[in-house]
């Protein structure tokens, strides 16, 4: 019987260029979706409800969460937070800013979007004490992406044990 | 200020006839507070007289270029809350060959390439000293209401080529124009890629992402499209700032365009330096 082949396999395309080839979409019909991230709608729920606080939610003059900071969040999140995790709390500021928080019994992190690019983080662990560390981020989330993999990993530890 | 020069720098690739399609240079601002849709006709107005013609299209959402990770899964919010976005304007040239693309936290400037045969690319540096003027009054404007200035926060600046590979003698292998493709026999139908690089300061932090994207397809495209952008946040808020990443990052992508495109390609496009 004769064996079909595509002309040029995807295997070999990516073997020869070395770069990112993608197969056109020809054959996307037949595709399942991708598994949702368990976090993702609770938290894009959650900020939904954020941006649409009223004037004054706090009871003095408060705003809602802006739009670029909301999204700038996320962005930050998909960074560095796995797929498989506790969702995070996701608290208003006062001036359309917000905080992602993270209170396990190994770490507490918290992460706070003043603006985009203008973020400061903080976490602590048993090494750091009650007072922690703090650090002021732009662009690079290496550090908070490792104190995430740092507060999950007991976790990883134990689900394997108990697997 | 130092005056901006529109003299092209002698250390970038040059060619005669590049295959270039469209260029966009743009940024993004947090949205000035006092600024309601209701005054986006004033917007217009302040660039009406270059740019007559008005559209109206669907808004462009933030995006910034993060770093520290491997990207998981994107997830977007939904747009359907009250002011988060209004509609991207677009305001046009009475050849429709420059575009100027407004909302509340963008503004882009487009160059496309049209049949009218005066239209020329009118070359980087006089476009960037035009989109610094832009900026500069729009900038103006924002202050008039509430005295807030622009804070930029993003950058972006795109090369879109179209390089016909059927017709004449020209060559319909990928291979023969992007230098990092090289399929043998057979030749594949269609293909489409991305290939992404962080650049970086002297200091060697991120500031920003150039991409590298090609779609192949001879029969309805009748060729490649290359498009090379660079996208990062800029080292300040103020314009000077912006324009100046907007000007690296245009260095940066000429080299990388003379670097992913073959010797045999220059040779047509008349590579003169």
């Amino acid at each position: 019987m004769e064996v079909w082949r595509p002309s040029v396999g995807i295997e070999r395309l990516r073997a020869l260029t070395g770069a990112n080839v993608a197969s056109h979409s020809a054959f996307s019909s037949c595709v399942v979706s991708a598994p949702v991230v368990p976090w993702h709608k609770a938290v894009t729920d959650r900020l939904e409800q954020l941006l649409k606080l009223s004037k004054g939610w706090d009871g003095y003059d408060g705003v809602a969460v802006r739009f670029e900071n909301a999204t700038f969040a996320i962005k930050v999140l998909e960074l560095v937070f796995p797929g498989h995790g506790p969702i995070p709390q996701i608290v208003p500021g006062a001036t359309g800013d917000l905080q992602i928080e993270w209170h396990m019994d190994q770490a507490d992190i918290e992460i706070h979007v003043l603006g985009p690019y203008r973020v400061q983080a903080w976490r602590a662990t048993a090494a750091t004490g009650r007072d922690g560390e703090e650090v002021r981020l732009t662009n690079d989330f290496a550090i908070v992406a490792r104190w995430i993999n740092e507060m999950l990993e007991p976790r990883r530890a134990a689900h394997t044990t108990a697997a | 200020m130092m005056p901006i020069s529109t003299i092209r720098s002698d250390d970038l690739p040059d060619f005669e006839n590049p295959p270039l399609n469209e260029v966009v240079v743009g940024v993004q601002f947090a949205p000035p507070q006092a600024y309601q849709l209701i005054r986006a006709g004033e917007v217009w107005r302040l660039f009406a007289s270059e740019f007559p013609h008005v559209e109206e299209h669907p808004p462009i959402m933030p995006a910034f270029e993060l770093f520290g990770g491997p990207p998981g899964p994107p997830i977007s919010l939904g747009i359907n809350v009250q002011g988060a976005l209004h509609n991207r304007l677009w305001f046009l040239s009475p050849d429709r060959d420059q575009i100027i693309q407004f909302q509340p936290d963008r503004l882009l400037h487009n160059w496309r390439k049209s049949l009218s045969p005066s239209n020329e690319y009118p070359r980087f540096e006089s476009m960037i000293a035009r989109f610094e003027k832009e900026l500069t009054t729009l900038e103006q404007y924002f202050m008039s209401l509430s005295g807030e200035r622009l804070l930029c926060n993003q950058c972006e600046i795109s090369y879109i080529n179209h390089i016909p590979m059927t017709g004449g003698d020209l060559p319909n292998r990928a291979g023969a124009w992007l230098r990092f493709l090289n399929f043998g026999e057979p030749e594949p139908d269609d293909l489409s890629g991305v290939i992404r690089r962080v650049v970086r300061s002297e200091s060697g932090a991120p500031v920003g992402r150039l991409n590298c994207e090609f779609v192949m397809d001879t029969r309805s495209l009748g060729g490649l499209v290359l498009t090379l952008s660079i996208r990062g946040a800029p080292a300040g808020a103020d314009i000077a700032t912006a324009i100046d990443f907007l000007k690296r990052g245009r260095q940066l992508l000429c080299v990388e365009f003379a670097a992913v495109t073959t010797d045999m390609a220059h040779k047509i496009w008349g590579r003169v330096r």
